[in-house]
């Protein structure tokens, strides 16, 4: 297939490029060693019709050059395959265009691009042969459909679940090439060990699926040592452990922890452990550790184990109410200071932060960027300064303020607070006096 | 005024939820006095490491940076031999990047962050830096060397008995030499001898 015929250019004959691009000169016969099939198709040298070739297929081109042959304004015709091929290197093809000097370099770029072009399709978009998807369809209803978590849409990745002796659930993810079942699927698990598929080109989801629960089953006292852990004990890290977690770090007391490294293959024995805290209250728990080490028995749990040789009972987890955090000062992180509560908003949305005036008043002026003006002191919010933010600190004149606006004295901060500012006010102004107080506008 | 109803909740918040390889504890009962442990990262000379540091509150404290200085010798191109870090969030603008949003508990994880990242443009000790960037392994020999010696957590029960034991006899004059930098002298001197004993 053809693209439209070529529009005639300029027919100016220029008998430079004759004798450098002519049958026998040096470059026409460097185009033909590198594209043979690719021939003039006039005696001027504006029109070349042929096959390119790139990994092992011809593909049909037609170039025309206009009347002053310069290559950057040549124009291009392509089979429907190479158009296809192409489509997603047009702009790097006009960049080759504008820079190579001649048609061989072009040609020489032509070819590079197309290889990778083609290796890049190839993988993209060749689909599975249909034996595949039977292959598969036919396992999956071997194995059955009740064990499928999830499917994409390309039937290339399968999640299916299983449920150990404990009543336990886990996953594994499988991700299937096109030549399943010849090659394995790679296998993703949540395991504290290496998960090794063996596999023979007979083999099927089937045997994955088995060789997966006998690997659930061998990890079962693991799980079970890790899981009474994480049940009757304080654990401080990791946050939400993962299947594959084998480290607990476990709270005794007030800010004494245990690091605990459990070895998946040999849960109930010893594991190796260092103590987090104070020397007073660490270095007992060593004493203890070192001398009832030959208590430790295997036939019991790890977590009993632990009880008896270190001589203590493992606190059980303290909840903090977070809910009312969000309330408080972020500066003192408090609610109430001296009568007062947090009212000043950083106003970014995203930021939302509340402080308390004199909380935020005392960190604004102790910085240099924070520029005072009269009533108002700017500054940058201390939790999103990236967001240049200003706050407003309403400072104005005692007198007057007090006259005008009937100010409640309740609404005046603590005396200490407003000596401290009187230290700070002289710095810009003598005649003003600060006034800590939310309702007040000037 | 502020510092009290902050160190308060910090406290509690630095028992119920740690962060991760890091505690932080009263010092007996002074408010002013924390005490720190950071666990070496992994896969950095540091590792299987437990640094001990001491956290002073100041009077102004939170419009104030804490001041964090390591008790247990670390080899490291920002932490020189007296244990003082040179890190931004430590100091208050505008030559530093403290900020009354950072807190002890932020402050000892970009502590931690620096141990895994250290940073040689900015050096403390200029011979660790050079040899951080021109010769790794030999600055990897010798942070895992400085690790084992001063930060080893192996020295288990019965060394622990027998050095308090030993806590009169007198160490050898390098050792001591050494250690007399620290604030954490003691410590040190007893880590070593722990190894001694094993």
């Amino acid at each position: 297939m053809r693209g439209p015929s070529p529009a005639g250019r300029g027919r100016g004959k220029r008998a430079g490029f004759e004798r450098a691009w002519g049958e026998g000169s040096m470059a026409g016969r460097a185009l033909l060693r590198l594209c043979p099939l690719l021939l003039r198709q006039d005696r001027r040298g504006s029109a070349y019709e042929g096959f390119v070739t790139a990994q092992g297929r011809d593909f049909h081109i037609r170039i025309l050059l206009p009347s002053d042959f310069q290559l950057k304004n040549a124009r291009i015709q392509c089979s429907w395959q190479l158009k296809r091929l192409l489509h997603g290197y047009r702009q790097i093809l006009k960049q080759r265009l504008q820079h190579c000097s001649d048609l061989v370099s072009f040609m020489e770029e032509l070819k590079t691009i197309l290889e990778v072009a083609l290796k890049n399709t190839e993988d993209l978009h060749t689909p599975p042969p249909p034996e595949y998807y039977s292959h598969l369809i036919r396992d999956i209803e071997t194995l059955g459909w009740n064990k499928i978590v999830y499917v994409d849409t390309g039937l290339s990745s399968v999640k299916l679940k299983a449920e150990d002796s404990r009543g336990r659930q886990h996953l594994i993810t499988l991700k299937l090439n096109a030549k399943y079942p010849a090659e394995p699927p790679d296998c993703f698990v949540d395991f504290p060990v290496q998960f090794a598929v063996s596999w023979i080109p007979q083999s099927s989801l089937i045997d994955i699926y088995s060789q997966f629960l006998a690997a659930l089953e061998s990890l079962k006292e693991f799980w079970d040592a890790m899981d009474e852990i994480d049940e009757k004990t304080w654990v401080l890290e990791p946050e939400n452990p993962t299947r594959s977690a084998t480290m607990r770090r476990i709270a005794i007391g007030n800010n004494v922890s245990i690091n605990l490294e459990v070895d998946p293959r040999h849960p109930a024995m010893l594991p190796e452990c260092f103590f987090l805290g104070a020397d007073h209250v660490v270095n007992p728990l060593k004493i203890k550790l070192n001398n009832n080490m030959h208590l430790w028995n295997p036939e019991v749990h790890l977590l009993q184990n632990l009880k008896e040789v270190l001589e203590i009972e493992f606190p059980s987890r303290v909840v903090l109410e977070k809910s009312d955090f969000s309330m408080d000062c972020g500066i003192c992180y408090a609610y109430r200071l001296d009568g007062t509560v947090p009212d000043q908003v950083c106003d970014d949305p995203r930021c939302g932060q509340p402080f308390h005036q004199a909380c935020l008043y005392e960190w604004l002026q102790s910085l240099p960027s924070s520029r005072q003006s009269f009533n108002v002191i700017f500054g940058e919010c201390p939790y999103c300064n990236k967001v240049r933010k200003y706050f407003r600190k309403r400072i104005f004149e005692q007198n007057t303020a007090l006259e005008d606006r009937k100010i409640s004295p309740t609404l005046f901060p603590s005396l200490s607070m407003t000596r401290k500012l009187k230290v700070g006010q002289t710095n810009f102004c003598g005649r003003f006096y600060a006034c800590f107080s939310s309702g007040i506008e000037i | 005024m502020q510092r009290a109803s902050r160190l308060k909740r910090e406290l509690i918040l630095l028992t119920t939820e740690p962060p991760p390889g890091i505690t932080c504890w009263q010092n007996e009962s002074r408010a002013d006095d924390l005490r720190a442990q950071i666990l070496g990262g992994e896969g950095t000379p540091y590792e299987k490491g437990i640094f001990n540091l001491e956290v002073t509150v100041p009077e102004r404290y939170p419009f104030e940076p804490p001041k964090i200085c390591f008790l247990t010798p670390i080899y490291h191109p920002n932490i020189d031999s007296a244990g003082r870090i040179c890190l931004d969030v430590l100091k208050l603008p505008p030559k530093g990047a403290w900020r009354p949003s950072l807190n002890i508990s932020t402050l000892l994880t970009s502590i931690q962050l620096l141990m895994t990242e250290p940073n040689p443009d900015d050096p403390l000790m200029a011979d660790i830096s050079s040899e951080y960037k021109y010769n790794k392994p030999l600055f990897l020999r010798n942070a895992k060397e400085w690790t084992e010696k001063y930060a080893s957590q192996q020295k288990s029960a019965s060394e622990t008995l027998s050095e308090e034991v030993n806590q009169t006899e007198a160490s050898t004059p390098k050792k001591s030499a050494i250690s007399q930098k620290r604030k954490g002298s003691d410590t040190s001197i007893r880590e070593k001898k722990s190894r001694l004993d094993s």
